[in-house]
């Protein structure tokens, strides 16, 4: 049983005040008594404990103080039917500590100010600017992208900048990246060109993610470590579990890198989800969970996928550490993803990290939301808590950012993205024999090979004669000619 | 053919440093010492088909070699997206950038006669569209150690079925020898077990046991060998397909839409399909 337990009481040891669940659980299975009864009583708690030294607490946990329990005096009860029978209400509840709810970690204010008793994370004026410019990115992109998409869908990051980058800023570039759609900044922030947004959104020649098989934003490149976006939800979860454990049995990476999966409140309710934490803190592996808590699922508010206190309450029962951050806070972010990827390449376990934001675009171009929510709600949330403007208020506390240098930003940022716009427009499709390659690796089976020669066939009979095929081939690089040899 | 599938899996963790086996229960009843590779190489998934899917489909995203286990073939329609949707996909969705190759997909699958309505299904068919997947059934020990490399080592996803009334049965059916060394058998091809005339019987696991003209073992479900059964389908003219699992929409009922095709001027009678009942 030992080997790997044995591994994270040592590595534990080494972590700051890190007390009980996976440890005292580990010793528990050594000593052979049973684990289930007393961990979770003092996990939550424990998980709390552990982040105390960067938190600033918006809504008190200490409440929890007097109903949690010492693992000596738990044996003792456990013990004693009386303790049992007499404190019976107040274990009830007692893991959640009643009506408390998870605190929220906080570097800025909504004005930009440094909350008093903040540590600031170390960043100076040039990696400022960095995030900046990667967060006034974001809604430049989906402006242009809105104003000229006539049918299928993009998603919107509008609102949820601060989450994206300042994670993304907080990782490693080559720390492998499992992302849901909204996680572009990721990206962008590693040097994914505009040019290769464009490529993937328009679905053309140049596009690198997929050859223009999937839909828009379903970005992916090995080269930026950044897995291919899947649409159906949820999937990455339980995979991100499986490249930790990979990165951990790669001898130049284990140690050095980490699997960061992203995915929303709403994805967090599937099956994969469970799984994916489970096989994450029972088979331990350096995987950083970051969900995005903005509120809803398309038209679901986040009050109807669950019950509990979000996302983060799951964490203390599957032993992984745990901490919920202001997601408009950049800095906040910034920190708190540094410090989670810290510890999960000390412990060589899994961490998970919820990011409260507030979806304030559409879900997508698809979607209406001023059909379940009002838009004052969205107005007000854009004034009072835009997690850009709150960065660049801190800015210019600093005397690092001033009206002139956003004017230009902005300009430059529009100028970039409309010059890639329309040279994506330009471009044409992959060719049309790229629908046959890729679905096996090695040999291609003959059941593919004769679709294929059917298609050249039809085309070779019709495709020059027939005029709606005709048009259609144009659009392809090659006009289709590649499938004809 | 328990064995020479431990065989198999022995000699893929010890040719490869990335391979590693898991999946419910892997770990327990000495399926391996596990001294011999260490539970970081052997070890138990809590249990979730769609959990085990995906994180082999992580591995394998990695370039690591994950041979995974879904402990009946009836439990693996939890991880039937993970399968499908994933496995199947990523090399396509990424243009070719992401692959699987590296993920092999053990499960036991078929009838024993005790095994009662969720020990005894055959949904080979169900992957039957699934492009990207490569489906396989060994019908005997040395099938299986050949299938099961050669599965292991394709640059496919593979899902890999035994038979599991052929496990501890090599003296009811055949003996066999199973070469200790390392060696693979080809996917993608059916092999002519019983050569003959007047018919061609194509099945595949354990049905393959029950017959005696022109019998050929399928052994690949996914890509299927089309060429080895028309040739024979020509000669002989009558074409038999017995599978378990059910008629409708099954194995069986792509395979006579394609034989039917090719060898229609040949054929001397309508194909006719075996079928477990539904
Ligand atoms: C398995 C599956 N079910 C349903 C959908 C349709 N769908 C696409 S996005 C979405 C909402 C996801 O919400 P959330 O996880 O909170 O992410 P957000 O869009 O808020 O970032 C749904 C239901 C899907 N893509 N996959
Ligand atoms: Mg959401």
């Amino acid at each position: 049983m030992a080997s790997w337990e044995g591994e994270v009481i040592s590595t534990l040891g080494k972590s700051c005040d890190r007390t009980s669940w996976s440890t005292s659980s580990g010793r528990d299975t050594e000593n052979g008594c049973a684990s289930s009864w007393d961990g979770p009583a003092s996990s939550s708690w424990s998980t709390v404990t552990a982040f105390d030294f960067l938190l600033v607490f918006i809504m008190g946990s200490s409440s929890r103080q007097g109903i949690r329990a010492g693992r000596g005096e738990q044996r003792a009860q456990r013990n004693s039917m009386k303790a049992w029978l007499n404190g019976l209400a107040e274990f009830f509840n007692s893991v959640t500590g009643g009506s408390s709810l998870i605190p929220t970690y906080r570097v800025l204010d909504g004005g930009g100010n440094v909350i008093p008793g903040a540590e600031l994370p170390q960043i100076d004026k040039a990696f400022a600017h960095r995030l900046y410019e990667n967060m006034q990115l974001l809604p430049t992109l989906d402006t242009v992208l809105y104003n000229v998409q006539r049918q299928g869908k993009i998603s919107f990051y509008y609102g949820e900048e601060a989450t994206i980058i300042g994670s993304a800023a907080a990782l490693e570039m080559d720390d492998e990246i499992l992302g849901q759609y909204r996680e572009m900044g990721v990206l962008l922030w590693r040097g994914f060109a505009i040019d290769d947004v464009m490529a993937q959104c328009f679905g053309n020649e140049e596009d690198g993610s997929g050859k223009g098989r999937q839909m828009p934003v379903h970005f992916g490149s090995p080269k930026h470590h950044f897995h291919t976006i899947s649409s159906p939800l949820a999937t990455q979860i339980p995979q991100a579990a499986g490249v930790g454990y990979a990165l951990k049995r790669t001898p130049d990476r284990r140690s050095r890198s980490i699997a960061a999966c992203y995915f929303g409140e709403g994805a967090a309710s599937e099956g994969d989800f469970h799984a994916g934490l489970m096989l994450a803190s029972t088979i331990p592996s350096p995987t950083l969970f970051i969900a995005r808590n903005n509120g809803f699922a398309i038209s679901t508010p986040s009050t109807e996928q669950y019950n509990g206190d979000g996302i983060a309450s799951r964490g203390p029962g599957y032993g992984i550490d745990t901490v919920r951050v202001d997601g408009n806070d950049v800095l906040a972010v910034l920190a708190a993803i540094r410090e989670a990827r810290k510890r999960c390449l000390e412990q060589g376990r899994a961490v998970l990290v919820e990011a409260m934001s507030y979806r304030v675009s559409h879900h997508s171009t698809s979607d209406d939301s001023f059909a379940y929510r009002p838009r004052t709600e969205v107005e007000d949330r854009k004034k009072v808590d835009n997690p850009i403007m709150r960065f660049r208020l801190f800015m210019e506390s600093q005397g690092w950012w001033n009206a002139d240098a956003e004017t230009e930003l902005k300009a430059r940022l529009k100028e970039d993205v409309m010059k890639a716009f329309k040279r994506a427009e330009t471009l044409k499709r992959a060719e049309l024999s790229e629908l046959f390659t890729d679905v096996y690796g090695g040999e291609q089976p003959w059941h593919l090979k004769e679709q294929r020669a059917e298609l050249a066939g039809l085309l070779r009979k019709y495709g020059s004669t027939y005029e709606p095929w005709r048009k259609e081939l144009a659009k392809f690089k090659n006009n289709g000619r590649d499938l004809l040899d | 053919m328990y064995q020479a599938v431990r065989d198999a899996m022995s000699i893929a963790l010890a040719k490869d440093d990335s391979a590693v086996v898991f999946g419910e229960d892997v770990a327990f009843g000495g399926v391996f010492r596990c001294t011999m590779f260490g539970r970081e190489r052997v070890f138990n998934t809590p249990l979730t088909e769609q959990g085990i899917v995906g994180f082999g489909v992580g591995l394998a995203l990695m370039g690591h070699t994950a041979i995974a286990e879904i402990q009946f073939a009836d439990y693996i329609f939890p991880a039937f997206d993970q399968l499908v949707n994933e496995a199947a996909k990523i090399r396509y969705r990424s243009g070719g950038t992401y692959n699987v190759g590296g993920l092999t997909i053990r499960t036991p699958t078929m009838s024993v006669g005790h095994g009662g309505l969720y020990h005894s299904q055959s949904p080979e068919g169900f992957f039957m569209g699934a492009s990207g997947l490569k489906v396989v059934i060994p019908r005997s020990p040395i099938q299986a150690k050949g299938l099961l490399l050669g599965s292991i080592r394709d640059p496919n996803p593979v899902i890999f079925m035994e038979p599991k009334i052929l496990y501890r049965s090599a003296g009811l059916f055949a003996v066999e020898q199973v070469p200790v060394d390392d060696y693979e058998l080809p996917l993608g091809q059916a092999e002519i077990l019983v050569p003959g005339a007047d018919l061609t019987l194509l099945t595949w696991g354990t049905p393959v046991y029950h017959s005696k003209v022109e019998l050929i073992d399928l052994r690949s479900i996914l890509p299927w060998d089309v060429e080895t059964v028309a040739e024979s389908v020509n000669r002989t003219g009558r074409l038999v397909i017995v599978h378990e699992a059910g008629m409708t929409a099954g194995v069986g009922a792509e395979i006579s839409a394609e034989i039917q095709k090719r060898c229609f001027l040949k054929l001397n009678a309508p194909i006719k399909r075996v079928t477990g009942w539904e």
